[in-house]
């Protein structure tokens, strides 16, 4: 009986250390905005040239994109200071439009089916929870590889993308000046009609 | 509106030599982004206000030159894809790079940026003779050759502390800025692919005609990749001269900064 208790003991506190380790490590990467990005970007590659060309990916690629984007940061951003006075149903009803309207934009730059190659550089620190990670981007159509920043934060579901910069040019400063014309004539209304009017051209011209 | 802005960080960059911002300015975050701390404003992002005092005359031409892609460029970059193989028109925009180097060892120089200029020798020796007559960019192979940023006039002259000016849109060649055309002019001096026209030097074999196939070579082959580009900030713009207006003003920006 002794012997036997003896033995069990360290066999369940080494269970114990791999189990508190795993958890750890898993702590760890989820923690990790590089290693975050690094999966989410290989994820999402794997889904774009997995050979079915760009049918259907808008809707193959969202479940990812949600849990990488911060969607309704990246929304609240683009609006500007307009958007406090946009009703809840309203600002809902933008942020549904304007993350379609991204995620069919991010699809429609999947061409080819040579998957580009895409290299991290070290994070930045921009705030305690704030990171800004450079890549770069080699496609087979261009010659010069493809300077590609993501800003990140920290929310409590984990790091989210919350602005994008290709080449120096911010894809939430973009949209920014593009919305506030758009917003000072027409407010929360002009925003939605804008949308839809955008969402079904692009309907459109894919099919 | 942004003069003071800029020549303040044309000036920074002056009394700063120069030559200190080598590597890793992509990783260099925006002043905007660090300026707030953890309670970071995202209904507050400010709006970049840009000089554009001639916007009535510049949607104008933006529209024409849409106009154009669709009806004549595009179709005309389409053919010539088909017919063009990749790898051949990346021979083409290789050697035409290749030629540029006085353009970009000129400007590197004139902004003090002697590290730069040297490796700009550097690529162009290798990539002459190793690469065949710049075909092929074997520098890219060369740790320290690869990933040098390209400088032209429009950049000396914003290092020098001279502000952009109304941003215009030219007539088929698209976005500029006023520092940006006069630095175009500057480049068309220095461009070897100019001095027959430009009457520096002379040759038996350099006709007129031949220079105007060169050119005419050199802007075909650039036109499907800048048409994609195109199309592709059109594609996903809800008011696509803003969004190129400040693609292009950000950008510009951004290599002022490497």
């Amino acid at each position: 009986m002794h012997i036997d208790l003896f033995r069990c003991v360290p066999k369940s506190s080494l269970m114990l250390l791999i189990l508190g380790a795993a958890r750890l490590s898993g702590a760890a990467s989820a923690d990790d905005p590089a290693a975050m990005l690094r999966s989410s970007i290989d994820e999402a590659l794997s889904v774009a040239y997995s050979g079915h060309g760009n049918q259907n990916l808008p809707a193959r690629v969202r479940p990812l994109l949600d849990k990488t984007f911060a969607f309704d940061l990246v929304t609240r951003q683009a609006m500007g200071p307009g958007w406090r006075q946009f009703s809840a149903a309203d600002q809902r009803r933008i942020i549904d439009l304007f993350s379609e309207l991204m995620i069919r934009t991010y699809s429609s730059r999947v061409v080819g089916t040579q998957r580009p190659k895409i290299t991290l550089g070290a994070p930045v620190e921009l705030a305690p929870d704030r990171r800004e990670i450079p890549t770069r981007v080699t496609t087979p159509s261009s010659n010069e590889p493809i300077s590609v920043v993501y800003r990140l934060i920290k929310l409590s579901t984990g790091w989210r993308i919350y602005d994008v910069l290709i080449e120096g040019v911010s894809f939430v400063a973009n949209y920014r000046a593009q919305f506030d014309e758009i917003i000072q004539k027409g407010g929360a209304p002009a925003v939605i009609r804008t949308l839809e009017a955008k969402l079904a051209a692009t309907t459109d011209s894919h099919t | 509106m942004n003069y003071p802005i800029v020549s303040l960080l044309a000036l920074l960059l002056c009394l700063s030599g120069c030559a200190v911002t080598e590597k890793h300015s992509a990783t260099q975050p925006a002043p905007a982004a660090t300026s707030s701390a953890v309670g970071y404003d995202f209904a507050n992002v400010p709006l970049q206000k840009e000089n554009d005092p001639f916007q009535a005359l510049n949607r104008t031409v933006f529209s024409f030159n849409d106009e154009v892609n669709t009806h004549a460029l595009r179709p005309l970059a389409h053919g010539y894809t088909l017919v063009v193989p990749r790898p051949v028109r990346s021979g083409i925009t290789n050697f035409f790079d290749n030629l540029q180097f006085p353009v970009r060892f000129v400007n590197s120089v004139l902004q003090g940026k002697l590290t730069r200029s040297a490796q700009e020798t550097g690529k162009f020796v290798i990539n002459s003779t190793a690469g065949i007559g710049g075909l092929i960019r074997v520098s890219d192979y060369v740790l320290s050759l690869a990933n040098v940023p390209a400088e032209d006039f429009g950049l000396t002259l914003g290092v020098w502390g001279i502000p952009p000016g109304p941003y215009l849109v030219m007539p088929v060649l698209g976005p500029s800025d006023c520092r940006d055309l006069v630095g175009f002019a500057g480049d068309y001096v220095i461009s070897p692919l100019n001095w027959h026209t430009l009457g520096f030097i002379h040759h038996a074999f350099i006709s007129n005609a031949a220079n105007l196939a060169l050119s005419g070579v050199r802007y075909l082959n650039a036109l499907p990749h800048s048409i994609e580009v195109y199309d592709q900030m059109k594609s996903g713009a809800v008011d696509p001269y803003i969004a190129v207006r400040n693609a292009y003003l950000s950008y510009r920006a951004a290599q002022l900064k490497k």
